[in-house]
Parts: C-alpha cells; sequence; structure tokens
C-alpha cells in the first residue's frame, strides 16, 4: 500500500498528501536542477564569466529554471508540490558545487588552453 | 510520444550548438593571441548562441522529465476500487472446507497421520 501523509491546510481541514507522488515530483526537479548547474556551468565557462559575475550568472539560472518549472505545472502548482519556496531553495548549494566544476573546466578548456 | 522526440531532437541540437559555441569562443581566443590583441569580450553572436541554446537545453530537460504527479493522495485513490484497494495477497487462502461443496470433490479414504490431520481441517 502507498503510504499517506496527512496535513492540516490553513482552514483547519485535513488534507492527505501521497508520498510517493511527492518523491516523484521532487526527483524530477531535482533531476532538472543537476542538469540546469552543469549545463549553465558551461555556459558561464564558454562565456569566459569570472568572479562574482559567474555566481550571479548562477543565481539567474536557477531563477530561471524555477520559472521554468512553474510553467511547466502550469497554474495549479499547489496540485504537485507542497510550497514554492522549497523548490527554488532546495539543494542549492550541491548544484553550486556542480556548476562550479562545470565552470572551470569549460573556463579553462576555453580561456586559458 | 511525438512530443518527446521532439524535445530529444532539440536537446541533442542545443547540446551541439552549445558545443561549437565553446569551440568557436576557443578558436576566438587562438585568434586574438596570434595578431596579439587584448581579450576585451567575446562576440556578440558567441554570447546570444551560448545563450539561446542554454535555454532550449533547460527548457527541453524540463519536458523530457516527464509530467508532474498530482500529490494529493484521494486523487490517486479515486480511479481504483475496493477491489484493488482491498487487495491483500498474504491472506488468500486456497485450502479451506468449501471445496467439500464441488461436484468433483472425492474425500479421502486414508489412515495415515497427515490425512487425518488434514480431516481435522477440514470438518
Amino acid at each position: 500500500m502507498q503510504r499517506v501523509k496527512p496535513t492540516s491546510s490553513k482552514t483547519g481541514e485535513l488534507i492527505a498528501y501521497s508520498e510517493a507522488a511527492i518523491r516523484n515530483n521532487i526527483s524530477a526537479v531535482e533531476y532538472c536542477r543537476t542538469s540546469m548547474a552543469a549545463i549553465s556551468g558551461c555556459a558561464a565557462g564558454i562565456l569566459g564569466l569570472n568572479g562574482l559575475l559567474g555566481f550571479l550568472f548562477y543565481f539567474l539560472s536557477v531563477f530561471v529554471l524555477w520559472l521554468l518549472v512553474l510553467m511547466k505545472s502550469g497554474t495549479h502548482w499547489r496540485k504537485f508540490f507542497i510550497n514554492r519556496q522549497s523548490l527554488l531553495t532546495n539543494s542549492f548549494m550541491g548544484a553550486l558545487c556542480t556548476y562550479v566544476l562545470f565552470w572551470t573546466f569549460l573556463y579553462g578548456m576555453v580561456h586559458v588552453y | 510520444m511525438a512530443n518527446t522526440i521532439v524535445n530529444k531532437i532539440l536537446l541533442v541540437a542545443g547540446f551541439a550548438s552549445l558545443l561549437h559555441a565553446a569551440y568557436s569562443a576557443a578558436h576566438y581566443r587562438t585568434y586574438l593571441r596570434l595578431t596579439e590583441q587584448e581579450f576585451t569580450k567575446l562576440p556578440l553572436d558567441i554570447v546570444v548562441q551560448t545563450v539561446v541554446s542554454l535555454i532550449v537545453v533547460i527548457y527541453n530537460v524540463i519536458q523530457i522529465v516527464g509530467n508532474f504527479k498530482e500529490i494529493r493522495a484521494t486523487v490517486d485513490m479515486q480511479g481504483k476500487s475496493w477491489d484493488t484497494l482491498g487487495n491483500f495477497p498474504s491472506f488468500y487462502t486456497f485450502n479451506h472446507r468449501g471445496k467439500a461443496l464441488s461436484s468433483t470433490y472425492v474425500p479421502e479414504e486414508e489412515s495415515s497421520e497427515s490425512g487425518k490431520s488434514k480431516m481435522d481441517l477440514i470438518s
């Protein structure tokens, strides 16, 4: 049987969430986030950004990814995610490590050698 | 289904475009080094190509990952009948006394220990 997580909403009414569906959505977003970090790291390396500008580019791409995910889920994001803020901030640092890895790699390949 | 194929093709094209932009940028750096000019910024077409292919790749990755599932548990359960939900395979019983009602049932006449205990269970 699938597990069910009851949570009370603002009105005090109980809503049961399906844990398998939540985990499925979160892992899908996680996949997108890792890909986004790698690819935007590549782009930052190609563009030759350095210093603070590269980190600003990372913030920008995280924000763009957030907007794209919300756009995909449509107007009813509440149907798929419990809150939007965790969608934006989840595993921010882990993706940053991936980003820096690809950024430095591509920067070295294109601009240094 | 056709949509995902289009997305995959676009994803591959975006990656190829990104690689091409990287190659162009490297080429430009080599050109600057050979002509002994100072590097200030990349030409605009490489920048545009990189940014556009980045956006294309991210968009297609999100499309490929599949649709999100509805997280409310009731939505998932509404489509199922009680026969599906109340199905517990661990509680299946096949050997019970109801088989005596069958027209092809032949009562066993045995005096062995195992047969006796089986008859005890049946009666």
